[in-house]
């Protein structure tokens, strides 16, 4: 019996001295980053390493603030990301309710058109929307860059929210028309409240894409005060010859402050709101 | 009354075409035009050389992709296959074990760990691999580059050669893709019927006789669709090889190349944009014939 807790105890200890060590091995980048963001004596180390600053500064993080456009590109991304998630989901979301409820002529070949357009990576038709953009003269523009990545995310928005109208059961809409209710009403007043989680997923997705996106703003936009959050890191970029290490460290825990509390916020929603979505593969 | 239906169901079809239209009006524009403009330069020699005098040359594009062996395509889509087996097969072990000790009882800070371990995953990708490049890469701010320092006084390139930049690379995309994962077999695992394991343990099947006959068939059709995901998601890869090795002005010597960053460079650095038309539409082929496979091996697993 004694031998029992003993074995226990041994493997528990190991247990957890192997999840610390993941724990280490997942924060690893981002505590050195945060570390050398806060230190002022260089970005090398000594010989008695330690993640601890010997000498507490935030002079870093000041200079990012300071020194490079940082709050222009917030605004920037702000202001691009508001507006693809509003053009994404006011041009989705009645497409996907019909796609999810009627039922008319071609629909279900361009339901299998979109299945296919969705495994298609944009960036392999980047020189195409380029040219496309040239002729509208939208290169190098907030709208142009809106427009495609509002059109980009609408293949997964239109799949994804039809895949959860299809599980919203038709009774209850039979039942708010025989009590008058007009289409309108319908689907403002019963449908949309009910889908409200996979308004939320599709609508952090959607986010989530646009503040992460860096090729399309680098290929597209020039001159520093159009860039986005993901292109301005982009151009700060600490490399043996240029850039300051501990300034792109500060940098990028800023930029990514946000992000972090939007998914903490949104985890518990995400892993339903993305598999049981209409979209696999 | 033959008729009246008619025009019933022909405006139903208008209307829900109306309400939609902006959608595909917009997708269209973006997705649609998009890959048929890139066909169509497919079959042109447009390049530098030739920007606005270029001309229909037919399928050679595709043919110098295919049938010239030093191309490049056809080595960047076995890199791709390896990268993408390579990948999978780590990932899915290591999420396996991970997600199994995390289900082992008397773990107080189960919670805890699970959401540290979740960290990769929150994080924006670019500045992920961004930080891993310079903070954990770089040859002289790396901290993996001053750890072996320390310890064999030699600096180390990790990005340039090929097989260590796979590595490295290989590593990064553990990093960032095995949070997502672990969660998924985690869920999986929390809805396997208890009495199962104690019905075996009854009847005598140790641990791994258990895992190997009751956890692995139990997970497959739950973690099934997320797999298929992560699967097209490591096949399409492309922000970790680039940002890593390629980025303009910055390359590190190293000459990984999956599909994807092989037909950017041919676009964006090189500018053989009739070229690297082709090779965009290959892939494209290539991953629909792939996502109708799988689709159909799936609905005959189900029935």
């Amino acid at each position: 019996m004694k031998m029992k807790t003993f074995r226990r105890v041994v493997s528990g200890v190991i247990i957890n001295l192997f999840f610390i060590a993941c724990c280490f091995l997942a924060l690893l980048p981002i505590l050195y980053a945060l570390s050398v963001s806060l230190d002022a004596k260089g970005s090398l180390l000594s010989s008695d390493f330690s993640f601890i600053p010997k000498e507490f500064t935030l002079a870093h993080y000041i200079k990012v603030f300071t020194e490079e456009p940082v709050l222009l590109w917030f605004r920037n991304t702000m202001l691009l990301t508001a507006a693809t998630v509003a053009l994404a989901m006011a041009t989705a979301v009645p497409a996907a309710y019909v796609f999810s409820r009627k039922r008319f002529a071609g629909r279900s070949v361009v339901l299998r058109i979109l299945l296919l357009l969705y495994s298609f990576p944009s960036i392999l038709s980047m020189f195409a929307i380029y040219k496309l953009m040239s002729a509208f003269g939208l290169v190098n523009t907030h709208i142009g860059l809106i427009i495609i990545y509002a059109g980009t995310m609408s293949v997964f928005a239109l799949l994804n929210m039809k895949g959860y109208f299809d599980a919203i059961p038709v009774e209850i809409e039979e039942a708010g028309r025989i009590d008058g209710c007009s289409d309108l009403n319908i689907v403002t007043k019963i449908v949309l409240p009910l889908a409200r989680p996979t308004l939320n997923v599709t609508g952090v997705m959607i986010v989530n894409f646009v503040w992460n996106e860096y090729i399309f703003s680098i290929n597209f936009l020039t001159g520093s005060d159009r860039m986005t959050l993901a292109s301005g890191l982009y151009s700060l970029q600490a490399t043996e010859t240029s850039g300051s290490w501990p300034m792109f460290a500060a940098a990028s825990l800023v930029v990514s402050f946000p992000i972090l509390v939007i998914f903490f916020l949104s985890q518990k929603h995400m892993i339903s709101g993305l598999t049981s979505g209409g979209v696999k593969g | 009354m033959k008729k009246s239906n008619r025009t019933i169901a022909g405006k139903r079809t208008a209307v829900a075409y109306l309400v939609s239209a902006p959608s595909l009006v917009l997708i269209f524009l973006i997705v649609v035009f998009p890959i048929l403009y890139t066909g169509y330069i497919s079959l042109t020699n447009m390049n530098t050389y030739h920007w606005f005098d270029f001309r229909i040359i037919g399928l050679r594009n595709y043919e110098r992709a295919l049938l010239v062996f030093d191309s490049g395509f056809l080595s960047a889509l076995l890199m791709t296959v390896i990268w993408t087996a390579v990948n999978m097969a780590l990932q899915l072990i290591i999420a396996f074990l991970i997600a199994n000790l995390l289900n082992v009882r008397h773990l107080p800070l189960r919670n805890v760990y699970k959401t540290i371990l979740m960290f990769p995953w929150a994080m924006p990708g670019y500045v992920s691999i961004l930080l891993w490049k310079t903070g954990m890469f770089n040859s002289e701010f790396g901290l993996l580059t001053q750890w072996m320092k320390e310890l064999s006084g030699l600096t180390v390139r990790w990005l340039q050669n090929d097989l260590s930049a796979f590595i490295c690379c290989t590593v990064v995309n553990l990093w960032l893709a095995l949070p997502f994962m672990i969660m998924i077999m985690d869920g999986g695992l929390k809805s396997i019927d208890r009495s199962f394991y104690e019905s075996a343990t009854i009847d005598g099947a140790g641990s791994i006789r258990q895992a190997v006959f009751i956890t692995l068939p139990c997970l497959k059709p739950i973690i099934g669709p997320s797999v298929m995901i992560t699967l097209f998601t490591t096949f399409k890869q492309f922000d970790i090889i680039y940002l890593m090795t390629q980025q303009v002005g910055s390359q590190t010597g190293a000459h990984i190349h999956t599909i994807i960053t092989y037909a950017y460079e041919n676009a964006f650095i090189t500018n053989n944009y009739g070229y690297s038309s082709a090779i965009s539409i290959m892939i494209f082929v290539l991953l629909i014939v792939f996502a109708q496979t799988t689709k159909r091996r799936g609905k005959e697993a189900d029935a």
